[in-house]
């Protein structure tokens, strides 16, 4: 499974940044366990945080502030070195086409077949995450051959295909690939014939307005 | 990736010994491999010290940022700091230049203390978790110094409004939603621009496709 639908790089940068809401991050998560292209974007993108870090001007600080820092740090030196929580071992079952990525199991637990889909219309069941952040993170499953209305969405979507495929006016979308789309994208998604569609999506955190802007703004955007 | 003995085969940090050749330094970039040599190996304090003092500053601006308190950043920073102490052999000159690394465990520990979402972490820690699948070293992935140098001139050289964007994103971690509002842009635009800041900065990194 080569992807050939890739994260978008401004998606790139803002996970490797720590700006995505979680459950963006997710969806990211999700693809890059199955895409080296996006691994080494995200190495480059962590790269850059890094560099943006060094070539910063450090502030003139405090003698005494400083050197209470260093002696507080000197101390802990001698600490004894807490034991690496252990490295996750679930690649060895990476071959096998019931196990969902690892970065759903929070969310959607292990396998597609524990999977408790909820009817939505003809054709389209749908499970919502267990839990999340303020946004919204939830699977599909579409029938195959079946037509999606044409819709746009309004505010940044990732979908990560998980098993099936789809095209629509962009390409054509199989498993391990991503749609990383801007929200003036207007889509109508066919699912190819065969298999069901699954995949994985997430929508943008909802907006927050802080104050009493939120009071007279939240009823009007439909928070 | 820890340093094996067992197997024989050069260790991330003999590799880099051997391929090391004397470079200049600029003021601002420096190469701290032999620091963490001595800090993996002999656990050697003042080396330690030397890179503690460099990036203790730096590590608190950058904390102070995302929108820590004072004595948050100092304390987040102090936390990045020990891990790299402690984790020392863990480090691989040869995959990521130690910026990266501090900036990578900085920024986990920030989310980590802000969010409190127990899923983020994991989220984070994917491409590490991974990187054993992608070999170690890979051309594509190893940082030399001159690229390094390199990089830092094309960050210097981007316009403005880009290099804006950048940080935005980076040191006040603003989504794009957030950077479109507070600048009034929309968002389709914030996007591009990143999107084409990105490109410019990694083709040059890369040198070739």
């Amino acid at each position: 499974m080569t992807p050939r639908h890739h994260l978008d790089p401004s998606t790139v940068m803002a996970y490797a940044a720590g700006a995505l809401s979680l459950e963006l991050g997710v969806i990211v998560a999700t693809h890059l366990a199955a895409c080296a292209h996006c691994r080494r974007q995200v190495r480059d993108a962590e790269r850059i945080g890094g560099l943006l870090v060094e070539q910063q001007q450090a502030a003139a600080v405090d003698d005494s502030r400083r050197e209470g820092l260093r002696a507080a740090m000197l101390e802990r030196l001698g600490e004894s070195v807490p034991a690496l929580p252990p490295r996750r071992h679930d690649d060895a079952d990476a071959g096998d086409p019931d196990r969902l990525p690892a970065p759903l199991h929070p969310y959607f637990g292990t396998s597609l077949h524990g999977l408790r889909w909820r009817w939505m219309a003809p054709g389209v069941h749908c499970i919502r995450a267990r839990r999340s952040g303020g946004g919204s993170l939830f699977m599909l499953k579409i029938a195959p051959g079946r037509s999606m209305p044409l819709h746009s969405h309004g505010r940044s979507e990732l979908t990560q295909i998980l098993q099936g495929a789809y095209s629509d006016a962009l390409g054509h979308f199989a498993p391990g690939d991503v749609a990383d789309l801007d929200s003036d994208v207007l889509h109508q998604p066919v699912t190819v014939p065969g298999v069901p569609c699954i995949c994985v999506a997430a929508l943008d955190a909802p907006l927050r307005f802080p104050g009493w802007l939120a009071r007279r703004l939240q009823p009007l955007v439909g928070l | 990736m820890p340093l094996d003995s067992a197997t024989g085969s050069p260790s991330p940090f003999e590799a880099a010994r051997i391929v090391s050749t004397p470079m200049p330094q600029a003021k601002d970039s420096r190469d701290w491999t032999i620091e963490m040599v001595s800090v993996a190996r002999s656990r050697d304090r003042d080396s330690f010290m030397r890179i503690y003092d460099y990036f203790m500053p730096r590590l608190c601006l950058y904390l102070r940022g995302l929108g820590s308190a004072e004595t948050i950043a100092e304390e987040l920073a102090q936390e990045a700091l020990l891990r790299l102490w402690q984790r020392a052999e863990q480090y691989d000159p040869s995959r990521s230049r130690l910026s990266t690394w501090l900036f990578r465990i900085a920024r986990n520990l920030h989310i980590d203390r802000v969010r409190r979402e127990p899923g983020w972490i994991q989220v984070l820690d994917e491409p590490e978790r991974m990187d054993v699948d992608d070999g170690a070293g890979s051309a594509s992935s190893a940082e030399s110094y001159a690229e390094h140098v390199d990089l830092k001139s094309r960050i210097d050289r981007l316009p403005a409004i880009q290099a804006r964007l950048i940080r935005m994103s980076y040191f006040e971690a603003k989504s794009h939603q957030g950077i479109a509002d507070e600048l009034g842009m929309p968002l389709g635009t914030v996007k591009s621009s990143l999107r084409r800041a990105f490109l410019k900065l990694q083709d040059d990194v890369r040198g070739t496709p």
